[in-house]
């Protein structure tokens, strides 16, 4: 296998004053190799997002580790951790009130090279240009336009060329392309793939979206209340889910096709509260699998397939399926 | 058929006086919603479809719109009808849920208290029957608990049991025709999937029609029996849902469904791309608004409006010059 870039182990994150405490993010651990794109998908409030920030350290993480090519981010500081974080940017989903509105596109992209001198004068220039044109942005026509002349999807672009300045080794991606309509929001991921290639970057894509991370991953994680549940190949696991969640997860996406057969159950009930989460395995509250184990015995990420991890007692497997007739 | 319409729209068409001069939202909008039918309408945004179904509603400001054509809804003239008139048909013969729960609810009076004032006041009911009676359609809209959840103030709901509420809320008059704007929109999938079952049961179960309007083809494809799509206020192609995705004529209509992300295809499949982006309705072109991103066009696009003409299937229209070939069989 590639070298791994990204190296999570058992980070935590929790909220709040003692007593009242929500555990955001409860001993999540996954690598991503260099180049690949790392799926990360739930639903709101299973900490996909704080998982994201807590790797820049936008929020500290409570506990656990963060690698970025061998070097430990959470034991950084200072000028360690600014150099470091220069390695990896972060695009987020409103891309509108992500960039001043006061500003010209030009002079945003070239933030991140101004802060850290890293260009002036011509060379400055020269590579926002560059930048801008590689998003889709005519830099000629556009550069010298204001933040708030963009539309949506053209704020994504600027955002995008901004995180690319520093030329970034991995790209956290939260919720990109969910505000945006869908002709533009295929532009976007298109874009992403071709800059991924051309950049030789690696990729966090954090979504909602169980349509659109497939299409760009190639391994995706599965989140539910603050902890992984699955993680493995992207054609795999949507194929043949071994985590009862994904299982319903993937039930409840909705296929644009009206021949598309509908993939069995609905997941009844809504996730518990995260101040209070269930014992065990989180999800055995509305699992219709679980047993006294489940609620005793917090399950372990392991491995199902190669490289196809299942935090589950009772994971979904192939003889299982047959088993029940489905 | 024409008995069994419910809804008849005709040459909608709904302006805006804005800073910068005439905007035309809905543009010569037709169709018919027969009793018992689900209809989606889809587009992407600034296409129209919220315009239309609040102009179907009779729910615009005062001033700086003005709205021509005529909306029958069972035989009564919502188009220019008066405040009172309205009134009458509102929560009776049409309610609608929006896409925000929240911004929909009162945040201050008690959920139970909010269904029960569409009783008392729309249908007279006293008090203590009106309490009995939002208390059934809180259990008829799935939300545990429901006595207690009377007295509940919208903070303390999530997401999906708020947009239970407000479908309750819609259903307290036991309308006709339900609009359903962006319903699901902003809840997460398995939310999303109990509230559309949610739709489907209590449409079936009490006989209603439904307006799906949304920009998401994954939600109507299985929920609709028939589409409209929109594109810059006017409606591009119609027909069943099963014709409208299978044997669609309108390049548009193609596009929308080619870019959308697919959970059957396999990972890194490249996705089909619209170039540009959806038009500003000020400056819309003098032929069809599509045409400067539509890669059949010619210059009798830019300068012609297209009309609907039909398609070999009954009810199925598009309007373009240089439509797809159709196609038979399985969708690809």
């Amino acid at each position: 296998m590639t070298e791994t870039l990204l190296a999570v182990r058992d980070l935590s994150v929790t909220f709040g004053p003692r007593g009242r405490r929500v555990s955001a993010v409860d001993g999540v651990s996954f690598d991503v190799a260099a180049g690949e794109t790392l799926g990360l998908v739930g639903e709101s409030g299973c900490g996909k997002s704080t998982t994201g920030r807590a790797l820049m350290r936008i929020v500290e993480p409570t506990s656990g580790t963060v690698t970025l090519e061998g070097v430990e981010l959470t034991a950084a500081s200072g000028r360690t951790l600014r150099e470091q974080r220069t390695a990896m940017q972060m695009i987020f989903q409103d891309p509108i009130s992500s960039l001043n509105p006061r500003r010209r596109a030009r002079d945003i992209v070239a933030e991140p090279l101004d802060c850290w001198k890293r260009a002036a004068g011509e060379e400055r220039r020269r590579i926002v240009d560059e930048l801008l044109a590689q998003v889709g942005i005519d830099p000629v026509a556009y550069g010298d336009r204001y933040a708030r002349q963009f539309s949506g999807g053209q704020c994504q672009r600027i955002s995008i060329a901004r995180a690319l300045a520093m030329r970034p080794k991995l790209l956290i991606c939260d919720e990109v392309v969910s505000a945006l309509d869908v002709s533009v929001q295929a532009q976007i991921l298109n874009l992403l793939e071709d800059l991924k290639a051309e950049y030789g970057l690696t990729l966090l894509f954090i979504a909602h979206d169980l349509a659109v991370v497939k299409n760009i991953s190639d391994r995706v994680a599965v989140m539910y209340l603050g902890r992984l549940c699955e993680i493995g190949p992207a054609d795999t696991l949507y194929s043949a889910p071994a985590h009862p969640y994904t299982e319903f997860l993937l039930g409840a996406a909705l296929e644009a096709d009206p021949e598309a057969p509908r993939r069995g159950e609905v997941l009844q009930g809504e996730p518990p509260n995260t101040l209070n989460p269930p014992s065990g395995c989180r999800f055995r509250t509305r699992c219709p699998f679980a047993t006294e184990r489940c609620a005793a015995e917090t399950p372990p990420l392991r491995e199902v397939a190669p490289g196809h991890q299942v935090a589950c007692h009772f994971p979904l497997t192939i003889a299982r399926r047959e088993g029940a007739g489905a | 058929m024409s008995d069994e319409t419910l809804l008849r729209v005709r040459e909608v068409t709904t302006t805006f006086d804005t800073p910068q001069g005439r905007l035309t939202a809905v543009d010569g909008v037709s169709f018919d919603l027969a009793a018992h039918e689900s209809l989606g309408v889809v587009g992407e945004s600034g296409s129209g479809k919220t315009v239309l179904s609040r102009t179907i509603m009779g729910l615009q400001p005062r001033r700086g719109v003005s709205v021509t054509g005529s909306v029958l809804l069972n035989g009564t003239e919502v188009v220019g009808a008066s405040e009172d008139a309205k009134r009458e048909l509102w929560g009776r013969q049409v309610a609608m849920v929006f896409q925000d729960p929240m911004t929909s609810l009162n945040p201050v009076v008690k959920v139970g208290r909010q269904i029960d004032e569409v009783l008392r006041v729309r249908l007279g009911m006293g008090r203590p029957a009106a309490r009995a009676r939002a208390i059934e359609l809180l259990e008829m809209v799935g939300i545990p608990a429901a006595a207690t959840r009377y007295g509940a103030y919208p903070h303390s709901l999530s997401g999906g049991m708020r947009q239970r509420v407000v479908i309750a809320i819609a259903l307290a008059g036991s309308p006709q025709l339900l609009l359903a704007d962006e319903p699901t929109t902003g809840l997460d999938v398995t939310i999303q999937a109990q509230i559309l079952n949610l739709l489907d049961e209590v449409q079936g179960r009490l006989g209603m029609s439904m307006i799906l309007v949304t920009h998401d083809l994954g939600v109507v494809a299985t929920r609709t029996s028939r589409l409209v799509v929109m594109y810059a206020g006017r409606v591009v192609e119609t027909g069943t849902t099963r014709d409208v995705f299978a044997r669609h004529r309108m390049p548009y209509t193609r596009a929308l469904l080619e870019s959308s992300p697919k959970v059957s295809n396999p990972s890194h499949t490249r996705l089909a791309v619209i170039p540009g982006r959806p038009p500003n309705l000020l400056e819309l072109p003098p032929g069809c608004a599509f045409a400067p991103r539509c890669a059949y066009a010619t210059d009798r696009c830019a300068s012609e409006r297209p009309v609907l003409e039909p398609a070999d299937e009954p009810g199925h229209l598009f309007a373009c010059f240089n439509p797809l070939p159709p196609r038979a069989g399985s969708p690809s």
